[in-house]
């Protein structure tokens, strides 16, 4: 491609502001449009109150049905723990009546050799 | 308006607009509208359709205003994209390209007809120029010549680096020269120069 002279990028720039001049101006009627746009999304805003952004413990109260039952949960998994650590005296007596006597079974090998050997 | 409200960045006008200041508003129209409806006017060549181009795309910036990010994009980029595709849009839904013959004439507000006649004539012939330009080198040319743009936002608009964007402008000019001179008689040049 042959080189550009200064007089060429001259032209060239001349015309590019003869185009920038030849860019409609904006309308009275335009920028009243936008302008009514603008308020209608205005009071769009002021009757629509936007949600705050909730956090992830505020999602899990709800999914759960709120503080109450938050509470209600909490209470159960207590009685759970207590309930497994304490020894369920019905149910040794269930066990007795099923077996006779209480059965003992060997934890390690050693143990169990020795009881065959008498 | 205060001189203060002056110096606001269009991210902090939005911003402002979207915690229901509307002087914020009438600001960002009175700024962008001229430029979105420039560029809407040179990619449809005619003024009642890039009014309403010019329109849709302010209401979307209205809309997106709560959730404006400024560390994503600025403003000015994100409305060029909107009316690129806007535009883009109109003219795929009506089977046609860019037609030249179609753009309207400049009001007459030249010192002389003669005048005012040669100038829509180079700009015309630009135009057609710019048309028949590859794709990206049209866009580079015209983001940074008749829509202002520095090069680093030219970059961010087309997605790529600065330094393809000055290869991109500098072939572009070179072809639109060489264009061009084969009319220079013809548009007036060689009176000028």
């Amino acid at each position: 491609m042959k080189m550009t002279t200064d007089n060429d990028e001259k032209m060239l720039n001349e015309t590019f502001a003869q185009m920038r001049v030849a860019d409609p101006v904006p309308s009275e009627d335009l920028m009243n449009r936008i302008m009514l746009d603008a308020d209608m999304v205005l009071a769009e805003g002021a009757t629509v109150p936007q949600r705050p952004k909730r956090g992830l413990s505020a999602m899990f109260r709800d999914v759960i049905g709120g503080w109450p039952t938050f509470s209600g949960l909490a209470a159960a998994t207590v009685a759970g723990v207590w309930i497994g650590a304490a020894q369920p005296a019905a149910l040794t007596d269930l066990s007795t009546g099923l077996w006779g006597d209480t059965i003992e079974v060997p934890l390690l090998e050693s143990d169990l050799f020795a009881a065959l050997e008498g | 308006m205060t001189d203060s409200a002056k110096i606001l960045t269009d991210a902090d006008l939005l911003a402002a607009f979207s915690g229901g200041d509307r002087s914020a508003a009438l600001e960002l129209t009175q700024r962008l509208t001229p430029r979105v409806m420039g560029q809407a006017y040179r990619m449809l060549g005619n003024r009642a359709e890039a009014e309403d181009v010019a329109q849709e795309a302010m209401l979307r910036l209205w809309k997106i205003a709560p959730e404006w990010d400024p560390d994503r994009a600025k403003v000015t980029t994100w409305l060029y994209r909107v009316v690129a595709n806007l535009c883009t849009d109109r003219l795929r839904k009506s089977g046609r390209g860019v037609d030249i013959d179609s753009i309207e004439e400049p009001a007459d507000t030249a010192p002389s007809v003669a005048e005012t006649l040669q100038d829509t004539a180079r700009a015309q012939a630009l135009r057609t120029a710019l048309c028949d330009l590859p794709e990206r080198q049209a866009e580079a040319v015209t983001l940074r010549h008749l829509e202002d743009r520095s090069n680093p936002e030219i970059a961010e608009i087309m997605k790529t680096n600065v330094r393809t964007v000055e290869s991109l402008i500098a072939r572009g000019k070179r072809s639109l020269i060489a264009r061009l001179a084969g009319r220079k008689a013809e548009l007036g040049y060689e009176d000028d120069h």
